[in-house]
């Protein structure tokens, strides 16, 4: 499947800013089943410095530096991406839950992909005993792992309300845990905690979901929404699987992945400090089009 | 000497000794520093314990006063988390207790500490270059990831560049156990504080026992500072390099110790706010501009030090630090991501990787560890869990409820249980320990000696001639008799460690060789936030002056049992003066002009008031602890003591005089202080422009009350007292107070020290002499308004005097003072600049 893409962040400010250094981490990521074919960022007012970097988890990251007094930051994102998975494993074959644990515990890497780095509790993913209560129940001592998994992302999907006006960017994930309701940040966050907390390396994504507009409906302009996502390490043989715990889905050619990380902090599309007075606003549009 | 005398001297030297020793009885099963097994007291001791018996109690007791008072008029202090009121940075400051009687050790012995920890901090540099750089020992199996992974001070934006995780001072806390061995409880290698501490411990019993201290050949301190300090200058390119201490702020626990160290040092100190990246260099923002910083030597954790590529919620750090690093343009000491070896769960590990690194076994072992992450270990460590202590594998790791070490075997049945449980489901997150005891050392209490627990913390600095240890440490003292390693975290004591030596020890000191030394009249660099401190200290200072002087003047004529015509009127007055300044309680018509003059002493809620205009002067400058002498700081805590509303009592109208006019001359101290021993350099320009303008507007405000067309001879009179011009006045004019000769000498004298024009004067010169940015030749705002109120001053006539024209002289007075702040201080950054956030 190959998509079109088109990502608009406006930031507006109530008083001038007169300097901001920020990362941005817009342009999404190559490999794992994705092509990137084009990719650009635009950004208004034009930044005095900007350099290209990639992070240590692999993502595409811009630094920009914005030396003249401004009231408003456009980001514009444009790509086209290919994206060919393969097919997920049977979860009934994958290796038992326990084991996984074991090797991940044993890992001999540092290397971006290795299953170390997401063994324990980050930033914005605590360890919270009642979450883990909660996943514990689909894991049987033995079971497979994806399957265990599988269940526990379906149980979220069933327990857990869509609520974009629950939770903001900075609700802790416990509470979002004890409302029952949030977004796909939240329900990402909840199910890595849940990993974690067994043992097992859980990862977070940020990107992309393909959206089909009702019948008879025209899809809406820049209605669609950035997405996320959690990831689980299923062994060295199969690697990283990635499950959506809002939809209730392994991830196939259907998500296109921005960047990688152990929690949204990492990932954040944008992280930077404005020097300055003043509140700010923001504006997002979203466009995902399947275009072959 | 005479026979008679030391028999008689002699004779009390063995009572003394016996009542020293009388209480002292080593704990069982532990290892006491000063007695051995069979109840002596051990022979490196005898020197001191012989130099203490040569002293009487009363001299003893005046020796130690000695050491009390170096720590009391140095400031030291620390701080106890927690205890932080942002208002009052004196709040939680306590004064640092320090323990009289030194840890002894012997050179031969100390020599085997210093190989053990010189091989240490080699161990821990190769394990950190290699996290950071190749990972081979990973790789190999040598050191699982999961141990890396787990701290959160592995920071990974750090991995691959030169100086990642770079050890320049590394710190190992010793404990001796039972069968007097030296173990290492932990490792230091974030940000090791003591070192200053460590100094000052020095300084303070070396003035308590002189003699003692030159004939035992005690190892000094100043050639390990030198080498440190040499060690930083060689990670820079350039031979002089500009090297800042970035400091966490004035409300961290060790802040006094990083304005210390940055003083004797010669460092800047610096906050976060400070700094600034640009084109991938590092910049100090001074009153001169940009100015580059080439090292900065950290004491804030590495994951604080750039929000925008570590902790994005840090307000400590500089945005960009990391890439300037990467780019090679600053060093930073230690690397930032040092700390991930900080870990116990790597302690498990390091007796082997001691064996494939370095090809030997450590020579200080650390406390046997296991990191329940293995299999195996984590087996050994519930099947003996009772005997083992439990602490968390890395900091902040496990769920909070079991954050800290315990003992397993004391808690509770259901604890452990639960305990057990969790060690099943994550042993990642723990490690078990041996639990070691600690051995005791002598301590000063109740007119004799102690055995106390103790530990030891040992520094090494990386030099250009290797690692260097410092002959000495920071030796912390517990007041609990349990001597288990777990109990320490409360050490409530330090004291001085003397490493003996047979033969007489070498000077060394801080002070360069003449010959090295290319004369200099202009010190440095002055950070924008100081000057902003600094001229802000000068503002409240003058302005609680200005409260004292309302005070004084109303309650003078309160108590003047001959009072003049008008006086009651005049005194009104002074009272809404008070209140127009913020000294006193608006509304309160009821009050008495004396309970308002009381309250404009001591009423901390009234912001204008001279307690609290001292309180927010101490606040400004504690945060520029480094560039204020002992003497100042002392003036500081006389002038608390005045301020400070005794035992409740209301003093009466003459008491409360009595005591303004004391604290007016303690303030005169502090403005002789700065006029007699502070240089002439760019910070006390920033003081005394602070004082010159705040005096010019206070000057302005009282003429406007008191001298309009219908003032009384009283109000003019008191405007005489509160500008100090009476004595003037009286000697040009024989007549009582008349307004235009008054408001000539208040106002526009020029050689009147109180007057307005004077002031201006003042500020005029002090202004030419800052740096300027521009070299357009094109004038400056500060200096351009400056002349403009010169020129003024110096064409007006008293007889056009009037309030709107003393108001306009005020209003460009606070005009000056918004340009000076434009120009040269940090503006819209700190606190105020506020954090993008980002949407999901």
């Amino acid at each position: 499947m190959i998509y079109e893409l088109r990502h608009i962040t406006t930031y507006g400010y109530s008083r001038p800013v007169p300097f901001s250094r920020c990362i941005l981490r817009l342009l999404p990521r190559d490999g794992n089943g994705q092509r990137v074919l084009k990719s650009e960022l635009l950004i208004t007012p034009r930044p005095a410095e900007r350099n290209n970097g990639i992070c240590f988890f692999g993502n595409q990251m811009t630094t920009i530096t914005i030396t003249k007094p401004h009231r408003e930051l456009k980001l514009e994102m444009r790509a086209r991406i290919e994206v060919d998975r393969p097919l997920p494993p049977h979860a009934g074959l994958t290796r038992n839950w326990e084991d996984v644990a074991a090797l991940a515990l044993d890992s001999r890497s540092l290397a971006p992909d290795s299953p170390a780095h997401h063994l324990y509790p980050s930033r914005l993913v605590p360890q919270v005993p009642v979450v883990v209560d909660y996943a514990r129940s689909s894991f049987e001592a033995g079971r497979p792992v994806l399957e265990a998994a599988c269940e526990l992302m379906a149980r979220i999907r069933r327990d857990f309300t869509y609520d974009p006006e629950a939770t903001e960017v900075t609700t802790p994930l416990a509470e979002a845990f004890e409302q029952r309701h949030g977004v796909c940040q939240d329900f990402a966050h909840i199910m890595i905690a849940g990993l974690r907390g067994l043992g097992l390396p859980a990862a977070y994504v940020s990107g992309y979901i393909r959206t089909i507009p009702p019948p008879g409906q025209k899809r809406l302009e820049g209605a669609d929404a950035s997405h996320a996502w959690a990831m689980l390490w299923c062994g060295p043989e199969i690697g990283w699987v990635g499950l959506d715990p809002t939809n209730d889905l392994i991830v196939a050619d259907d998500h296109i992945v921005t960047a990688f990380g152990r929690d949204y902090a990492d990932v954040a599309p944008l992280d930077g400090v404005v020097i300055g007075p003043g509140t700010q606003k923001v504006g997002v549009a979203v466009d995902v089009v399947p275009v072959g | 000497m005479p026979v008679q005398g030391r028999t008689r001297s002699g004779r009390s030297r063995a009572e003394r000794r016996a009542a020293l020793l009388a209480g002292y009885r080593p704990l069982p099963g532990v290892f006491d520093e000063f007695i051995d097994g069979s109840g002596n007291v051990r022979p490196h001791w005898e020197p001191f314990l012989s130099g203490w018996c040569a002293l009487s109690p009363s001299e003893l007791t005046q020796r130690f006063g000695l050491a009390d008072r170096h720590v009391r008029d140095t400031g030291v202090s620390y701080r106890v988390h927690g205890d932080i009121d942002e208002r009052d940075p004196g709040v939680g400051e306590r004064a640092w207790p320090l323990s009289h009687v030194p840890l002894v050790i012997p050179e031969a012995e100390w020599q085997v500490i210093a190989a053990g920890v010189t091989q240490r901090a080699e161990l821990l540099s190769t394990v950190l270059d290699d996290i950071y750089g190749p990972g081979e020992l990973i790789a190999e199996g040598h050191l699982p990831a999961a141990v890396v992974t787990g701290s959160p001070d592995y920071l990974r934006p750090l991995h691959g560049i030169a100086g990642g995780g770079t050890l320049q001072l590394y710190a190992a806390d010793l404990g001796r156990g039972p069968d007097g061995r030296w173990w290492v409880l932990q490792d230091r290698t974030q940000a090791p504080s003591g070192t200053g501490y460590a100094l000052e411990n020095r300084l303070a019993l070396a003035r308590a026992f002189p003699d003692m201290f030159r004939s035992m050949n005690i190892e000094r301190l100043a050639a390990f500072f030198q080498s440190f300090r040499a060690g930083l200058v060689a990670r820079s390119k350039r031979v002089e390099p500009r090297i800042a201490l970035l400091t966490p702020g004035a409300l961290n626990e060790s802040y006094f110790e990083q304005a210390y160290l940055a003083r004797y040092l010669g460092f800047l100190l610096v906050e976060g706010g400070d700094l600034l990246m640009r084109d991938g260099r590092v910049h100090v923002r001074t009153i001169a501009g940009l100015k580059r910083a080439d090292v900065i030597w950290r004491r804030i954790d590495g994951d604080f030090a750039d929000p925008l590529e570590l902790n994005s919620r840090s307000a400590l750090g500089v945005a960009g630090l990391v890439e300037a690093v990467r780019q090679g343009q600053v060093r930073v000491a230690n690397g930032l991501g040092s700390g991930v070896v900080e870990a116990r769960a790597l302690m498990g590990f390091l007796p082997a990787l001691a064996r494939h690194v370095l090809g030997r076994d450590l020579i200080l072992p650390n406390i046997a560890t296991w990191w329940c992450g293995q299999p195996r270990e984590r087996r050994t460590v519930l099947d003996r869990l009772g005997e083992m202590s439990i602490a968390p594998a890395f900091r902040g790791a496990g769920n909070g409820a079991d954050s800290t070490q315990v003992v397993a075997g004391e808690l509770p049945e259901t604890e452990r249980a639960a305990l057990r449980e969790r060690i099943e489901a994550r042993g990642m997150d723990y490690v078990g320990q041996e639990v070691v005891r600690l051995s005791t050392m002598p301590v000063f209490q109740n007119g004799r000696l102690e055995p106390h627990p103790m530990t030891l913390r040992v520094f090494a600095a990386a030099t250009p001639d290797g690692w260097k240890v410092m002959p000495g440490g920071f030796c912390r003292i517990s007041d609990e008799p349990d001597a288990r390693a777990v109990s320490m975290r409360n050490g409530v004591r330090s004291s001085d460690v003397w490493v003996t030596s047979e033969e007489p020890v070498a000077q060394v000191s801080l002070l360069p060789t003449p010959d090295r030394v290319s004369i200099r009249r202009v010190t440095g660099t002055l950070p924008s936030r100081a000057a902003d401190n600094l001229f802000w200290l000068g503002r409240y200072l003058e302005r609680g002056e200005a409260t004292l002087r309302l005070v004084r003047a109303l309650l003078g004529r309160q108590i003047d049992p001959d009072p003049a015509p008008g006086r009651n009127d005049t005194v009104r007055q002074l009272a809404g003066m008070l209140v127009a300044s913020g000294a006193a309680p608006g509304g309160q018509e009821k009050r008495t002009p004396a309970a308002q003059a009381y309250a404009a002493i001591y009423s901390l809620d009234d912001y204008g008031s001279a307690a609290a205009s001292l309180r927010e002067a101490r606040r400004t400058a504690s945060v520029i602890r480094e560039r204020l002498s002992v003497d100042a700081w002392r003036l500081f805590g006389d002038l608390q003591h005045q301020l400070d509303p005794e035992d409740g009592r209301k003093p009466s109208e003459g008491e409360t005089y009595e005591i303004a006019d004391r604290a007016l001359k303690s303030l005169a101290a502090f403005s002789g202080l700065g006029q007699e021993n502070m240089v002439r350099g760019n910070g006390w320009r920033f003081l005394d422009i602070g004082r010159r303008l705040e005096r010019g507007i206070a000057t302005c405000r009282f003429a406007r009350q008191l001298a309009d067309s219908n003032a009384s001879g009283d109000n003019l009179d008191a405007l005489l007292d509160l500008t100090d011009s009476q004595i003037t006045y009286r000697s040009r004019y024989l007549l009582g107070a008349s307004l235009q000769p008054v408001l000539d000498l208040v106002m526009l004298d020029p050689y009147n020290p109180r007057s307005v024009a004077f002031q201006v004067e003042r500020l005029d010169t002090e202004i030419a002499n800052l740096p300027a940015l521009a070299d357009d030749g094109m004038l400056e705002a500060p200096r351009r308004l400056v002349l403009r109120l010169a020129a003024d001053c110096r064409t007006m006539e008293a007889s056009r005097l009037d309030r709107t024209s003393i108001l306009l002289f005020e209003q460009l007075l606070m005009g000056l003072s918004g340009a000076i702040a434009d120009r040269y201080f940090l503006q819209n950054s700190g606190p105020e600049g506020s954090r993008m956030t980002s949407i999901a």
